[in-house]
């Protein structure tokens, strides 16, 4: 994205909702709860939501109606001039409110994700299929994302060494994060290495705590422009850097499954707008749908070279206390998966200082967040964006 | 009981390569014009957005780029194949593939081992492309 967007746009509230497993729950309330308490949060006047992003709709569960974009800004009250749904999660949806604002064609956009995938029993199988027909793949008895992103993995393990040793220390180490965050579904279960390693195999080499959660639940922020955010309710998270590259390829012709990904050209993008090196990052929230992701991302973010992971996540970097604090929710791991958003709305609240036990500085023993490195992935590895958010 | 395994699903762009699995042709199509061998099939030429292109036939040789080892059934009607292979071949033509890897214990599969096609005729109205380790 060009320099001269550089800190001229902001996020200035967050929606949160129950989180985990909340039955009785219809996706599109899980929207509503989000928008309203994001519209609540930033201060914003609700007639002044002029931009409506949602997220993709899935197959809708329980017999209820699709989730449109339409259905949510009824039920809103709202009609804004800009309404829109697709499937780019926060890593397009960010960058599309950022383009609205400065064409002018809005001042203050909503971007909400909400569902009622545990309790409604989405196993994200027909969901992940990028393009290919799900039952071509299914004939071969491959299912959604979790063997996509193991055969990924596998990969990586012959190419460079990495493997469960190094995936172990993401594990555990955003579990402790999730230890520190009351709204984490994993906030009073602890996890150590032995119960990482005596886990069952999933699909190998993932075993079950390589894999995100499932959740019922929502999530929703506000993007509008520094000048207006200084006259709402929080303080500021300024997007400092943005950059997004979508090599696009299915996993079954992918030859980067050991990357580089888009991360390496997608976070030189952001890096290059924001100005910095990757040395001025002060903490990470990165898209973890799997361990290995949250590997390979850093990776080709040039935060260690390839192989070289083993010793740069070992002594606990990642976790508590760490020189590199990563997903310091919990992540889509341990604390809930929202999409893009359980990323990009940590760092959000990280900055503006709100996160309690779990708020990086002085309490977790660790830098303060000055400038937060977010990232965001699609498919496998199919799409990614770089999200570089300051403080004011 | 028959077979309850899921089936492809083929379409104006995808069947005569699943017509040509139940020959026992492993089909791929190339370029007419820059000679570029593409897979999955498609419309376009995506080296240089020719429309025209012949089918090939694959040797049916090539090397495994990755695997992942299924221990939980997603679908039932795999309850009974547990442990199995799902792959991705590449082959000598160049194009990679969704595949199974047969014919050897699953924590014998390795990156970049040769392997050689196979056709698994049990589906009746298909015939799936399967592999298994050159000897
Ligand atoms: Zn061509």
């Amino acid at each position: 994205m060009p320099h001269h967007l550089r800190d001229k746009y902001a996020i200035v509230g967050v929606g949160y909702t129950p989180q985990g497993k909340i039955d009785g729950r219809t996706a599109l309330s899980f929207h509503l709860q989000a928008c309203a308490n994001a519209i609540n949060d930033a201060g914003v006047k609700r007639k002044d939501i002029d931009g409506l992003i949602i997220y993709r709709s899935f197959t809708p569960l329980l017999g209820e109606p699709e989730v449109t974009p339409y259905l949510v800004a009824q039920h809103l009250g709202i009609s804004p001039k800009i309404l829109s749904q697709e499937a780019n999660c926060a890593r397009g949806h960010l960058l599309h409110a950022i383009a609205f604002l400065e064409a002018g064609l809005c001042n203050y956009v909503l971007i909400s994700y909400g569902d009622n995938a545990l309790s409604g029993g989405r196993r994200f199988l027909s969901e992940a299929t990028h393009g290919e027909s799900f039952k071509d793949n299914a004939a071969f008895g491959e299912f959604g994302l979790v063997s996509n992103y193991a055969m990924a993995a596998r990969r990586a393990m012959f190419e460079f060494q990495t493997g469960p040793d190094i995936w172990k220390e993401i594990a555990v180490s955003q579990r402790k994060w999730a230890n520190l965050n009351p709204r984490a579904v994993m906030y009073d279960r602890g996890l150590t290495y032995a119960d990482y390693l005596k886990a069952k195999w999933v699909v190998e080499p993932f075993r079950t705590y390589d894999t995100c959660l499932i959740s019922d639940g929502g999530r929703a922020f506000i993007v509008t422009s520094l000048e207006r955010a200084k006259d709402l309710k929080q303080t500021p998270a300024l997007i400092m850097g943005f950059g997004s590259y979508h090599p696009s390829i299915d996993i079954h012709q992918s030859d980067y499954m050991a990357g580089p990904t888009g991360a390496l050209e997608s976070g030189k993008q952001a890096l290059q707008m924001a100005d910095i090196t990757i040395d001025d990052i002060t903490a990470c929230e990165i898209y973890d749908c799997f361990t290995y992701t949250v590997e390979i991302t850093l990776q080709d973010y040039g935060f260690f070279g390839p192989g070289e992971g083993k010793d740069w996540f070992s002594d606990g970097r990642i976790a508590p206390g760490g020189d590199l604090p990563v997903n310091t929710s919990g992540g889509l791991l341990s604390e809930a998966y929202f999409m893009g958003l359980t990323p990009l709305t940590e760092a959000v609240m990280q900055i503006m200082g709100r996160c309690g036990e779990r708020q990086l500085g002085p309490k977790t023993a660790t830098k303060e967040p000055e400038i937060v490195l977010v990232s965001d992935n699609g498919g496998v590895f199919q799409s990614h964006a770089t999200m570089i958010l300051r403080r004011l | 009981m028959g077979y309850d395994k899921p089936i492809p699903e083929p379409n104006a762009d995808t069947s005569p390569f699943w017509d040509g699995c139940r020959r026992h042709q492993l089909r791929f199509q190339r370029c007419s014009d820059c000679g570029h061998i593409r897979f999955p099939a498609s419309f376009l030429c995506p080296g240089c957005h020719s429309f025209d292109s012949q089918w090939i036939e694959s040797i049916g040789r090539g090397k495994i780029y990755s695997f992942a080892i299924y221990h939980v059934a997603f679908d039932q009607a795999f309850k009974d194949s547990l442990p199995y292979v799902t792959a991705i071949v590449e082959l000598a033509e160049g194009p990679r593939l969704l595949t199974n890897i047969v014919g050897c214990r699953p924590s014998d599969v390795r990156c970049d081992m040769p392997v050689e096609v196979v056709w698994d005729d049990t589906a009746a109205k298909f015939a799936l492309p399967k592999f298994r380790p050159l000897p």
